[in-house]
Order: structure tokens, then C-alpha cells, then sequence
């Protein structure tokens, strides 16, 4: 407590440039007022706000080698997905084309073809929602690599309880669907970028946004269809519910 | 069955009675209990422990706090925070909480409970922004915590009600409407992603509907002492790890950003019953 009655004077001076002028706040910032606020449109204001009056830390430095500036700026596909949900209305077709299209040009298949990788690798992948998290406490990625946070919105695994239900159930996953290559090729590209078969969904694009590499999603796509992985046992639970 | 119906239109018949009378001050513990009686959903029920334990809320200890300090005079100005204007007047509390974020006039600004806190600590009490009294603004034993949770506890019961008069309030609200569905980073997440269904979970919390009013009044009914935290909580709090599980960077408390979002949230829940302070998970 006395440590902080120290400097009586510079507490005052800050406490004064900050709060006894509230009027001058008003008066010399053209960023407060009612009529420049009230002039915009609410898409401008929100990102007048985030963007020029320094309503995040946008100096901060991401793991991906930006600024929290470039993570909050928005892509073509981000900038119409949100205001058709915010519209509350349905994705119409043509736009769903336009997102669609936007998908099929941002998959970069494998060289040499899709084959799966390690399902025990992708079953850690799945279940980790470590990465890319900032701010007041930032995740390292030279400690621990990224995951796919798949289980915050999936069942996959027919045991695991601890699931999400945003997307739908993927246990049996390739159980019921094969191995095929064609199989192969659609869920590779689901996971690279789902917004190819699913306009606006709320799935993120792994692959598009670089957050798994083209190895982990082969790791991710054997905890799926390897017939080996846990996703694919029948349990008796499953069983009953056919 | 139908007397389970008839019942349940008598709660409600008396409750619409009481909230066209002058609202009153209510336990949070009762306004919860009516408000799971009312409506059925997974996300009010999640957790029967914390509905049990709700009358031994450690929050309520912290709202006892927050009164002492308040009337305490304090600061280099040795005054009480009595002539603090919350929106109602000076030294008003009850009922001042959800009828907030507002705009005032003497700033100029629209303001929630934290950033006008701060501007009456400073401005009345002659705090510095860098004293730990202003600075520190998590925890139960912050004097942040006390004063948020002593306020707000003063407004349990009553419908959130944040004034749309001014030009400036109704801009805000809708900047916050963008920002809540505005989808952006490495996860394409926007609050809408997790908020806008019913009964959803993410891994195995159940999320509220900021569509469904009954629900949202409870997610936006803070401070609240979080359980796994063992700490009473903020929404500022809140925000800033929804920010976090959304690979977002942090939005700055005090700012126009966060309070227009906000002012979208409270908006949200209009005309619900608050429950302060709550508990959570
Ligand atoms: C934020 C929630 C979310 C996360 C995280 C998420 N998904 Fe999805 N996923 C969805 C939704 C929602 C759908 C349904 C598509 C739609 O209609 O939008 C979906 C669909 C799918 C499908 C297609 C299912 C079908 O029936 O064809 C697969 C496969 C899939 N996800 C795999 C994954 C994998 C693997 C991960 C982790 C690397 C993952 N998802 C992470 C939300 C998510
Ligand atoms: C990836 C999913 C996700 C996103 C995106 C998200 N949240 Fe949340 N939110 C949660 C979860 C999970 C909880 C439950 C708290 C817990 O149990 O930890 C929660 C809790 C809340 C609560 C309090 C409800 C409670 O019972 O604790 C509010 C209010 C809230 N979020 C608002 C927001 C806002 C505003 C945003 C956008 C800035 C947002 N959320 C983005 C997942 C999300």
C-alpha cells in the first residue's frame, strides 16, 4: 500500500491525463464522438474499433510468424460466412458456389497420392487442442505441437464420453464408409478445407489454414479409416444403437 | 400433469405480475430456481451440484466485501465511492447493473461496470490507473472483484434492461452484433460458432444459445464463482478466454471493442432475470 503513495505527484499526473479529462477525451479525439461513431455502418464501426482504436493488442506477435493484426484481419470466405450467419438467413446457392469454388482452388493434394499415416499419432492429434492459442497465456509449439481439437466437436472414439456434439458423430467413420481412394481423396479434402462440401460451415480448414501439415492430417485420416484405429471398433454400446 | 401446467402458469402469471411491478431484489438461487422451472434446457440444468450449492456461493462473501469498500473513503482523495454515478445517480447501486453498458454523458462514452468503476476510482477516489487497487482486475480478493460482484449482486433478479436511447448506445450494440458472428484467425472461429445452438457441447460443457434468452441471461450473469477456478469472475474474464479458445488475440478490457460486444450480449438477454452472483462450472 505505501509502496504505491510513493509518488504522489506522477499518480497524480497520470490519474489526471487520463480521467479529469473526460471533455478533452471528447473534444480532440474524433474517435468517441456520437457523430463519427454514429456515421458508420455497424461493419465499419466493428472494425474501426478492432482496428484503429485499439480495442486488441494488435502488435502482438503470433505463432505463425505475424501480428495479432494479421490473425483478426479477415479472408473472402471468413468476411461473407459471417454476415450470412449474422443475416440469420440461409446460404444462398450461388454464394455457396463462390465459397465452394474458393475451397476447390485452396486444396493442395499429395504428391505421389493420399495414403494414411499413423493412427495412434493421429488419435493424439484429435484429442489435443494445444496451438495457436494467445494472448495472456501463449501456447509454444517448439514444446508441444499443435492438434486438431477434433473431439471438441466430435464423438469419435465410441468410448470416449468427453466429446463435443457441434459436429456430428464420426465413430465407425470408415467402418461404414471403406477405404477406397475415393474415400481417401473426400475426407482428405474435408479436413484440408470442408467448406469445398459443407458452404460456411463452422469446421475450421486444417489444411488451407496451415494449422496441420499435410503428415498430420494423413495421421488424422488413419485415426478415421484405419480399421485398426478405436474409431472403427464395434463396442457394445454402438452395437445396441444400429 | 395439468396441475404440473397449471402450476407452472401461476409462476408464471406471478412472476409477470411482480415485473411489471417495480422488480425486486431477488436471491440468485430463487431467480435460477424459477428460471429452470419455466423453460427446460441442458445448459440452465448441467450442473445439479452447482444449482445445490448456489445458497453457499463464496461469491456472496465477496459481494460483502465489495459493499464495505465501496462506502469505505479510500484513495489519495480519501472519499467513498457515494458520489460514484452508475447511471441511476450518484451512489445509486440497485439496479444499476443491467441497465448497463450506457452512455454518459460526462464522458462521452458508452461504459460498462469495469471501465466506469475505473473512471470513479480515478476520478473521485484519485486512484492511478497503475495502483494495484485500479490495476488489479482478476481474482476474488482484487478490490475489482469486490466492488463488480457488490454491485451487480444489487440487480439479481431484476430484467436486463441496457438502455437503447442514445444514438451512441444502439451503434455500439450493433458494432458488438458484428463482432460476435465476425469469424477470423487460424480456427475460422467467431463467438457464433460455439453460441448460437441449443444443448451443444464442446468436449463436455453444455453452451449457451445467445438466440435463446433464458439460457444467455445465465451465461451473462457475472460475476459468478467459477468452480474449477476456486475464483469469482468477471465477464471481462470471460471474454478474454473465449478470445483465447478461439486463437483470437486479446481484446483490451476498457476498450470501445469490448464493451460493444458487450452491450450486443446484454441486449441478448433482455427482459430475463439476472442471477447475481451466480455460479459456474
Ligand atoms: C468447431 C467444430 C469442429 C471441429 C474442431 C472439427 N470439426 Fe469436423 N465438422 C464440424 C461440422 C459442424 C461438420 C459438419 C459439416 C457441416 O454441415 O457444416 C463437420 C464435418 C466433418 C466431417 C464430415 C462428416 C461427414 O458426415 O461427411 C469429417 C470427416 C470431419 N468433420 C472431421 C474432422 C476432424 C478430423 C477434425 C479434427 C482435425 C474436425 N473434424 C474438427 C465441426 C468441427
Ligand atoms: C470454440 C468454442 C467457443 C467459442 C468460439 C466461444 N466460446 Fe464462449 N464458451 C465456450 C465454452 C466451452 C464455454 C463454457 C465454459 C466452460 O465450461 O469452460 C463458454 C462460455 C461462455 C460464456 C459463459 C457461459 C458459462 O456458463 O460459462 C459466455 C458469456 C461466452 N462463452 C461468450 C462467448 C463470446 C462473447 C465469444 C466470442 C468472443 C465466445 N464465447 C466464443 C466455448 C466457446
Amino acid at each position: 500500500m505505501t509502496r504505491n503513495r510513493k509518488m504522489p505527484l506522477l499518480a497524480l499526473i497520470a490519474g489526471a491525463s487520463l480521467c479529469a479529462a473526460p471533455s478533452l477525451f471528447a473534444a480532440e479525439r474524433p474517435s468517441s464522438p456520437v457523430a463519427a461513431y454514429t456515421a458508420m455502418s455497424p461493419e465499419e464501426l466493428a472494425d474501426y474499433l478492432i482496428f484503429e482504436m485499439e480495442g486488441f493488442d494488435l502488435d502482438a506477435p503470433t505463432q505463425e510468424g505475424g501480428t495479432a493484426r494479421d490473425r483478426l484481419e479477415q479472408d473472402r470466405t471468413q468476411k461473407v460466412c459471417s454476415a450470412i450467419a449474422r443475416s440469420g438467413a440461409a446460404l444462398d446457392r450461388p454464394t455457396a458456389a463462390k465459397i465452394s469454388a474458393l475451397a476447390e482452388e485452396s486444396i493442395q493434394l499429395p504428391e505421389g497420392g493420399i495414403a494414411l499415416g499413423d493412427w495412434k499419432k493421429g488419435e493424439q492429434i484429435a484429442r489435443s487442442g494445444y496451438g495457436y492459442r494467445m494472448g495472456h497465456r501463449m501456447d509454444d509449439h517448439s514444446g508441444e505441437p499443435p492438434g486438431g481439437n477434433c473431439y471438441a466437436c466430435h464423438q469419435l472414439d465410441p468410448n470416449e464420453t468427453a466429446h463435443g456434439t457441434v459436429g456430428p458423430s464420426l465413430a465407425g467413420y470408415g467402418r461404414l464408409r471403406g477405404t477406397s481412394d475415393a474415400m481417401l481423396k473426400h475426407t482428405y479434402q474435408i479436413i484440408y478445407n470442408a467448406h469445398l462440401f459443407f458452404p460456411c460451415t463452422t469446421m475450421p480448414r486444417f489444411g488451407h489454414n496451415g494449422t496441420l501439415t499435410q503428415e498430420q492430417i494423413r495421421d488424422v485420416m488413419a485415426y478415421l479409416l484405419d480399421p485398426e484405429s478405436p474409431v472403427n471398433q464395434e463396442t457394445e454400446q454402438t452395437a445396441q444403437a444400429d | 400433469m395439468r396441475i404440473k401446467n397449471a402450476a407452472r402458469a401461476a409462476g408464471i402469471a406471478a412472476f409477470l405480475s411482480m415485473a411489471s411491478h417495480a422488480a425486486q431484489v431477488q436471491p440468485p438461487e430463487d431467480v435460477l430456481g424459477e428460471l429452470i422451472e419455466r423453460n427446460s434446457s441442458d445448459y440452465l440444468t448441467q450442473s445439479e451440484q452447482n444449482i445445490m450449492m448456489m445458497p453457499d456461493n463464496p461469491a456472496l462473501w465477496t459481494a460483502d466485501e465489495g459493499k464495505d469498500l465501496f462506502y469505505e473513503e479510500r484513495g489519495p482523495n480519501n472519499k467513498s465511492l457515494e458520489t460514484c454515478d452508475l447511471g441511476k445517480g450518484p451512489g445509486v447501486v440497485e439496479g444499476v447493473y443491467v441497465e448497463l453498458p450506457r452512455y454518459f454523458e460526462d464522458t462521452g462514452r458508452v461504459m460498462d461496470l469495469e471501465s466506469r468503476l475505473v473512471y470513479c476510482m480515478t476520478s473521485i477516489q484519485g486512484f492511478s490507473p497503475e495502483d494495484p487497487e485500479v490495476k488489479t482486475r482478476h481474482g476474488s480478493s482484487s478490490d475489482m472483484m469486490k466492488l463488480q460482484t457488490f454491485i451487480a449482486s444489487r440487480s439479481s433478479g431484476l430484467p436486463w434492461n441496457p438502455p437503447m436511447d442514445h444514438p451512441l448506445e444502439k451503434a455500439m450494440r450493433d458494432a458488438g452484433e458484428v463482432m460476435f458472428y465476425r469469424r477470423a484467425g487460424t480456427s475460422d472461429f467467431s463467438c457464433a460458432t460455439c453460441h448460437t445452438n441449443t444443448s451443444k457441447r464442446i468436449r463436455a460443457s453444455v453452451l449457451p444459445n445467445i438466440n435463446e434468452p433464458h439460457e444467455w441471461t445465465k451465461a451473462i450473469s457475472w460475476p459468478a464463482f467459477r468452480v474449477g477456478q476456486q475464483n469469482v469472475r468477471s465477464s471481462t474474464h470471460r471474454i478474454r478466454g473465449c478470445y483465447w479458445q478461439m486463437r483470437q488475440p486479446q481484446i483490451i478490457p476498457g476498450s470501445d471493442a469490448a464493451i460493444a460486444l458487450m452491450s450486443y450480449w446484454t441486449d441478448a438477454a433482455r427482459g430475463q432475470p439476472a442471477i447475481l452472483p451466480d455460479k459456474k462450472r
